[in-house]
């Protein structure tokens, strides 16, 4: 109990904190650039007044982070499924897919405004390629680091390779693939702003939260963009908290790392 | 009983020789018969190829030359026959204890769900472990984890159980407890067993024959017999013979150690 509310005490003592900072900070600036950093209750204002558009924006953000994320979680399970196969395959396969996460997504924008548009469409393929990576090493990690002695023992059981992959290999790398999905929860939201920034659409009420902070910053509206960003941030906190509630559900009645009370 | 008259042994290596691509032999001129009923142990210094023995007589490793057949067959064609328990427990942690002893008769396609689940039960209130059927592995101790791997072997009734050092990770009180389980089991179900040891007492406690292997290329050195009478229990590990043969056994072991130091020094 105490420890419970302790776990409680202590975020809400740093926030106290931070928005004191935070308003000392303005003190600092002076009156002339007070403008730069709106205060706190500002921001709390320009939430409740933007309030629609920023749900309709966060809406439309998540649908593409949701879709990326999605699209990669399925990608890279079928991918690390055909590496974990040979040491050859992921030999030949490996430059390719350390190639494509060398390239900053953001230099590849122009090239998929031409081939798929602006709009939702590149968005989804922006989130993809940044959440893909961390998921298909991770996962193929997991698939080739199954315990030696279980694979002898299935083969003393005469075990199909069907049976090890489905019934040893796969199970044995939940662990690493939840491990790729919380860090890809965590950049998806991160993949769909830069997204929408770079290149997304307004057209027909699609913008998002990216649109939404470059649309309020050129129009001088500091605290709206704050605001933007305080919702960005909730909407990472969701995906992130989903993701690990997954994890949960798929680990905690067996994995250690939902046990030790120590670390 | 004349030799001629004898049954043919159930696992027979003949000249067994093992070694990993152009490298040394592990293993080289390995003569070994196994009767049925047979309980041997192997021992000897670290190195020796104790534990690639049992895997050649499993057929998860090819051997280099010799032939080794087991109940008149190839190794790999007689798994069905054969159970190894790994020197781990080797469970699977995301299943639970009943669901793990399970697995291989699943795999080997054996019984109807409704058979298997009963000699789930069977196996696992021979090693005493029934009320635990429904906890993940993570929540038992290291002798209990053992107990599941042993009652995951049974499940399959075997007529050859390999083991390698499967107590070798517990401490001595467990362990002592644990062989006499394993005999106790044994005089219910008799299978022929090979047993990669460490322990000269649990060597000594478990075994009919004890085979004794030096190390550089692995070569069998010298067979104790032990006639000490079945069922064993607490009481033999005081009896004289049992204490000399342990002490025949330790500088058996010892003499072989030393052996290995003076070629590794040659």
């Amino acid at each position: 109990m105490r420890k419970r509310l302790l776990s409680l005490l202590l975020p809400a003592l740093s926030t106290a904190g931070l928005i004191a900072l935070w308003y000392l900070g303005r003190i600092l600036l002076g009156p002339d650039r007070l403008f730069l950093l709106p205060a706190p209750h500002e921001v709390a204002a320009a939430l409740s007044a933007k309030g629609p558009a920023l749900v309709a924006a966060a809406r439309n953000t998540a649908l593409g982070a949701l879709l990326g994320f999605s699209l990669a979680v399925t990608v890279s399970s079928l991918l690390a499924l055909f590496l974990s196969l040979s040491p050859r395959i992921r030999a030949g396969l490996y430059p390719l897919l350390m190639g494509l996460q060398m390239t900053p997504v953001v230099v590849l924008a122009p090239i998929l405004i031409l081939w798929a548009g602006p709009g939702l469409a590149s968005v989804v393929i922006i989130t993809f390629l940044i959440c893909f990576f961390p998921m298909v090493v991770n996962t193929t990690q997991g698939l080739i680091s199954t315990d030696a002695n279980l694979v002898d023992f299935f083969r003393m059981c005469n075990a199909d390779k069907r049976q090890e992959i489905f019934m040893l290999r796969v199970p044995a790398a939940l662990p690493y693939f939840f491990t790729g999905l919380r860090i890809a929860a965590t950049l998806a939201p991160i993949g769909a702003i830069v997204g929408e920034q770079t290149a997304g659409t307004s057209a027909g009420g699609q913008g998002g939260l990216g649109y939404l902070a470059v649309v309020y910053s050129s129009q001088f509206q500091m605290a709206a963009v704050f605001a933007v960003v305080i919702v960005s941030c909730l909407l990472g906190f969701v995906l992130a908290g989903g993701a690990n509630w997954l994890s949960w559900l798929a680990l905690h009645k067996w994995h250690e790392s939902y046990h030790r009370a120590d670390l | 009983m004349n030799p001629a008259d004898s049954p043919p042994p159930i696992v027979d290596l003949k000249d067994v020789v093992k070694r990993y691509g152009q490298g040394p032999a592990i293993l080289d001129g390995i003569n070994l018969q196994a009767r049925r009923g047979d309980f041997i142990s192997l021992i000897g210094p670290s190195g020796c190829g104790k534990s690639t023995l049992l895997k050649l007589i499993s057929g998860l490793s090819p051997i280099s030359g010799g032939a080794i057949t087991v109940d008149g067959m190839q190794p790999i064609d007689a798994r069905e026959e054969m159970f190894f328990v790994f020197q781990e427990p080797t469970l699977m942690p995301w299943l639970t204890v009943a669901d793990n002893v399970e697995v291989p008769m699943r795999l080997r396609n054996r019984h109807v769900a409704s058979k298997r689940k009963e000699i789930v039960r069977e196996s696992l209130a021979l090693v005493g472990l029934a009320e635990r059927a429904s906890y993940h592995p993570r929540q038992l101790s290291g002798g209990q984890k053992m107990r599941v791997s042993i009652a995951r072997a049974l499940s399959m009734s075997p007529h050859i159980l390999l083991m390698d050092e499967p107590f070798g990770a517990l401490d001595e009180m467990t362990r002592d407890h644990l062989n006499e389980e394993l005999l106790a089991i044994r005089q219910k179900r008799a299978w022929t067993a090979f047993f990669v040891t460490h322990s000269v007492a649990e060597a000594v406690f478990l075994s009919n024959r004890i085979i004794v292997l030096s190390a550089n290329p692995g070569r069998i050195h010298s067979e104790i017999r032990v006639n000490l009478a079945y069922p064993r229990t607490e009481e033999t590990r005081l009896s004289p013979e049992y204490q000399r043969l342990v002490g025949e056994v330790s500088v058996l072991l010892r003499s072989v150690e030393r052996l290995k130091t003076t070629a590794a020094h040659a």
